[in-house]
């Protein structure tokens, strides 16, 4: 499929709306209620939004399959990027990162989010620890890698950068790992 | 002055403070943003109730039984109340940009402007309660809340009302605005008779204020 | 003209505090506060709480207008909707431009600074010098009209010499609607400052940025 399907698709698609300060306030309220029950330990934050995004990652491809009138799978690593970014994330969050940074084997890519609604209205918590460990917005690598491996694509995802830090972008890493055999269910977590 | 912060400011230009907060060099923060950017932003419905799903579950995980949870709930809702308060009225225009005095002015803010902004449409009903031993009970209808449409609750959990969840945001908006009160969410569909069928999930928030606020609301009414 | 600005949090704690002078008319933007001065404002600040207190309840609005005075120090309040406190101390510059307008006691301990507050502030002659400057801000506000503002205070020379002015003028129309637009923006960036999820109520703000907003709104109106 063609990039600019891909973005039309994304466009089109007629979706249920909620006001996205509900979301963006949910979504605060989740991460400082799990730093509160880790006091603040942010590497096990990361985790438990990554695991939280997985789950969702896991249903959500229904609601794409369904939305993006599409039943094909992608021919190759290359297309599902481009329906990740211009598809996944339009329904899901409303923005469309650009893609970049393909290492030359075409199994490892970089989304860079102009806009990221989640951290709309955060600052980080000025206690010297933060910026250096939590990553704020780490549910959505868990989206990804969860609605990945239920179109058989086991990926790794991780943010390299976000403007919360301090860094002039917001960009997470994702690679492929494996296509997941089909005869082999998907690994529960 | 224990209480008061070590350094006063020295006069002109921002001092960089004891912070060591970074912040990137294109002045992608809160501060450089319009508060009113994303105003009207809509996301997909899904992405709530995913969002709102795992906050449940995540929750559950930590708790014993439905009361701890929705209480849990509630504590979720309340900061999100909190900010709504001054994020509600800051957008207002000047002239109607009022804090609301009295518990009237205060359930109308709730039922209308945080309504309408969260769930698109204002709640359905507000009262008073009829009972003269609760004058200080109101009570905020909303015949389907957005929060119970998409999650399936567990038969073993039945009586959970995720509705504790704008319940928090209620008493949130309730405790910012000087109006402490317990606010819970009740089920009524059922069994309220009239119209209960046609709105199974039909939720009352019930707004009990604490004494100190009918007793100041009693003394400005005395003086005007 | 030099300022104090505090946020006020609800348990009367303060969330932030910046002071700084005029930049209009050449104002180099410094605050001319003496170091006693300095640590007087903030008791200033706070004995003028029980008068925000009074209105809070009677008065929806936000901005309050010039709610107190302690000799030449003017105090203007805006009240935010959960009811944080932002105060505004601005005292004109004195004619002696090196000290504060304010009485020096001839020793400088913090004992007699107290007491200098507690005798001269609150009772009896307080009683009449706080009402003063109370009538004229509640006046406008129900009224409308803030025509009798200038002259209710006035009475020395300093007003009438420069009245326009902002920086010489503290109950002036102009000065009234400089400090309505310094609150005014101070608040847009409190409340973006609050929206952060990490924020929790009555938490000190100690965000560079927010210093920089605040300082950003005082030379741009006052």
């Amino acid at each position: 499929m063609s990039a600019s399907k891909a973005s039309r698709l994304g466009e089109e698609t007629r979706i249920e709306k909620v006001n996205a300060e509900l979301v963006v306030l949910t979504y605060g309220t989740i991460v400082a209620q799990i730093c509160k029950d880790f006091e603040n330990d942010y590497a096990e934050v990361n985790k438990q939004l990554d695991k939280m995004g997985y789950n969702i990652g896991l249903r959500l491809i229904e609601d794409y399959l369904a939305k993006s009138n599409t039943m094909r799978r992608c021919s190759n690593f290359r297309e599902t990027a481009e329906m990740i970014a211009k598809v996944g994330f339009k329904i899901f969050l409303n923005v469309t990162p650009t893609i970049t940074n393909w290492t030359s084997d075409n199994k490892q890519f970089s989304l860079v989010f102009d806009e990221n609604p989640l951290a709309d209205f955060v600052e980080l918590p000025d206690d010297g620890r933060a910026q250096e460990q939590l990553w704020f917005s780490n549910i959505l690598c868990g989206v990804l890698r969860g609605a990945l491996e239920m179109v058989q694509m086991q990926v790794e995802t991780h943010f390299i950068s976000d403007v919360l830090r301090g860094n002039d972008t917001t960009e997470m890493r994702v690679t492929l790992v494996r296509y997941i055999d089909d005869e082999l269910p998907p690994e529960d977590d | 002055m224990s209480n008061h912060l070590p350094a006063g400011g020295n006069g002109g230009g921002g001092r960089a403070g004891d912070s060591g907060l970074r912040y990137p060099s294109n002045g992608k923060t809160i501060y450089h943003r319009p508060l009113n950017r994303t105003k009207t932003a809509e996301l997909s419905k899904a992405a709530f109730a995913y969002l709102f799903a795992e906050m449940v579950s995540y929750a559950q995980r930590r708790v014993t039984g439905i009361q701890e949870l929705e209480k849990r709930l509630n504590l979720q809702g309340h900061p999100i109340g909190l900010k709504l308060l001054d994020l509600l009225l800051f957008r207002e225009p000047p002239r109607s940009q009022l804090r609301p005095l009295n518990i009237i002015a205060l359930l109308h803010f709730i039922k209308i402007n945080v309504w309408t902004h969260l769930f698109g449409r204002q709640a359905d009903r507000l009262e008073k309660s009829s009972n003269p031993d609760t004058p200080d009970e109101f009570m905020i209808i909303d015949n389907e809340p957005l929060v119970n449409a998409y999650i399936s609750v567990p038969k073993e959990m039945s009586q959970l009302n995720c509705a504790a969840f704008a319940a928090g945001i209620i008493e949130g908006v309730c405790d910012g605005a000087g109006f402490p009160a317990r606010v819970t969410a009740h089920t009524v569909g059922d069994t309220a008779g009239e119209g209960g069928e046609m709105w199974p999930g039909r939720t009352v928030f019930l707004v009990k204020f604490q004494p100190e606020v009918l007793e100041r609301e009693a003394l400005i009414g005395a003086k005007s | 003209m030099s300022y104090y600005f505090a946020i006020i949090g609800t348990q009367d704690n303060p969330l932030f505090e910046y002071d700084f002078g005029t930049s209009k008319q050449g104002g180099d933007g410094m605050a001319r506060f003496t170091e006693q001065a300095r640590q007087l404002n903030q008791f200033i600040i706070h004995s003028s709480l029980d008068i925000v207190e009074e209105v809070q309840w009677t008065n929806g609005q936000m901005y309050l207008k010039l709610i107190d005075r302690f000799f030449t120090s003017y105090i203007s309040c805006f009240l935010t909707a959960s009811n944080i406190k932002f105060l505004l101390l601005h005292q004109p510059p004195s004619t002696s431009s090196s000290s504060s307008a304010l009485p020096h006691p001839s020793s400088s301990g913090s004992s007699s600074t107290s007491t200098l507050v507690q005798s001269s502030h609150h009772p009896p002659t307080s009683a009449s010098t706080s009402s003063l400057s109370v009538i004229p801000s509640l006046s406008t506000l129900t009224g409308g009209s803030n025509s009798s503002t200038p002259t209710l205070i006035g009475g020395g020379g300093t007003s009438s010499r420069t009245s326009t002015s902002i920086a010489a003028n503290p109950t002036s129309p102009q000065t009234e609607e400089a400090i309505r637009n310094f609150f005014a923006e101070v608040y847009e960036n409190y409340v973006k400052a609050i929206m952060s999820p990490f924020y929790k109520t009555n938490m000190e703000i100690r965000s560079p940025v927010f210093r920089a907003r605040v300082a950003a709104a005082g030379r741009k109106y006052l």
